[in-house]
C-alpha cells in the first residue's frame, strides 16, 4: 500500500475519526487549523505516539509537529525521510 | 427555605431513556444506547467519538436535557453550573489506560486515553461546548446520599451567580454498567 494512503487509515484509526473515511483525506488538505480536520493539541500528540508506534520516528519536541503535520503530503515525506522501520 | 426546584430530568440505564417521565424509543442495549442517540439527536460533535463511556454518558445525557429545556444554547453563560458525583471516578477509562501502558515491548501511552484519566473532563466538556462560565466540579464520593449531594448542591447555589445547575449521578464502570440520573436544578 502507498505510505499516503496507509497514514490516512492510521489517522483516521488513531484519531478517532468516526465520520472519515479514507477517501475523504486529500493528500494536501491541511490537517489542523479552520479549514482542517478540528484536530486539537491532544490529537497532534496522538500523531506523534502514531510516528513512534508505527515507524519508529521519535519526535522530542511536540513543537516540531506543527511542521510535520502540516498534511498528509508532508507526512509521508517526513516518514519517507526518517523511518526507523 | 429550600427555593431551588428541578425542572428537567433524564435518566439513563443499560436498558432505557427517560426524559421527563417519557421513555425515549432505544433499540440499542448497554453503551451502543450512547452512539445510537448521539446520531438521533446530536450528530455534530465529532469530538463524542473520542470520549471515554463515562464522558459519553455525561454529554449524550446532558445534551437531550438541554434539548429538552428548550433554551438558547450555545450562548456564553456564567450562571449555570455543572456539578456531577458519583462512586467510581474515572476507573473503567484509568483501566483501560491501564491495559495501555502494561506492555513494556510496546510502550505508547495514548494521550486521547490518559485524557479521560480523570473524571471531570466530562464537566469540562459539557462547559466548552454550551459556553457555560460557571462553576464544574465533578465530586466522587464513597456512597450515593441524598443528602450529601444536596448540601454540595445548596453551596453551588451561594456564590450569587449561579441561578442553575446541571448535576445528579453520573456511574459508568464498565460498558455494561452504567447509570446517569442528571437533573437541571433552578434556584
Amino acid at each position: 500500500m502507498e505510505l499516503k494512503e496507509e497514514l490516512k487509515g492510521k489517522i483516521i484509526d488513531a484519531l478517532n475519526l468516526e465520520d472519515i473515511v479514507v477517501t475523504d483525506l486529500e493528500d494536501d488538505a491541511p490537517l489542523f487549523g479552520e479549514d482542517g480536520l478540528g484536530l486539537d493539541s491532544i490529537d497532534a500528540l496522538e500523531l506523534i505516539v502514531l510516528l513512534e508506534k508505527n515507524y519508529g520516528i521519535k519526535i522530542s519536541d511536540p513543537k516540531e509537529g506543527k511542521n510535520i503535520f502540516k498534511s498528509v503530503n508532508v507526512m509521508a515525506d517526513y516518514v519517507e525521510k526518517n523511518r526507523k522501520k | 427555605m429550600n427555593m431551588k426546584k428541578a425542572v428537567h430530568k433524564i435518566t439513563i440505564t443499560t436498558t432505557e431513556v427517560v426524559v421527563d417521565g417519557k421513555p425515549l424509543d432505544v433499540t440499542c442495549l448497554g453503551s451502543n444506547i450512547f452512539t445510537e442517540l448521539y446520531r438521533k439527536y446530536v450528530n455534530d460533535y465529532p469530538k463524542y467519538f473520542k470520549m471515554d463511556i463515562l464522558c459519553k454518558l455525561g454529554f449524550i445525557a446532558t445534551e437531550l436535557l438541554l434539548q429538552t429545556e428548550g433554551k438558547v444554547r450555545f450562548e456564553p453563560c456564567e450562571d449555570r453550573a455543572v456539578v456531577f458525583f458519583n462512586r467510581s471516578s474515572s476507573l473503567h477509562a484509568d483501566k483501560s489506560f491501564e491495559s495501555n501502558i502494561c506492555n513494556r515491548e510496546s510502550f505508547y501511552p495514548s494521550p486521547a486515553m490518559f485524557v479521560y484519566t480523570l473524571p471531570n473532563i466530562v464537566t469540562g466538556e459539557i462547559a466548552i461546548r454550551n459556553k457555560y462560565y460557571g462553576e464544574t466540579n465533578f465530586i466522587v464520593i464513597e456512597k450515593r446520599d441524598e443528602d450529601v449531594l444536596e448540601n454540595i448542591i445548596d453551596g453551588v447555589f451561594t456564590d450569587n451567580m449561579t441561578t442553575s445547575v446541571v448535576t445528579g449521578w453520573l456511574e459508568a464502570e464498565s460498558e455494561e454498567e452504567f447509570n446517569a440520573e442528571i437533573y437541571i436544578i433552578e434556584k
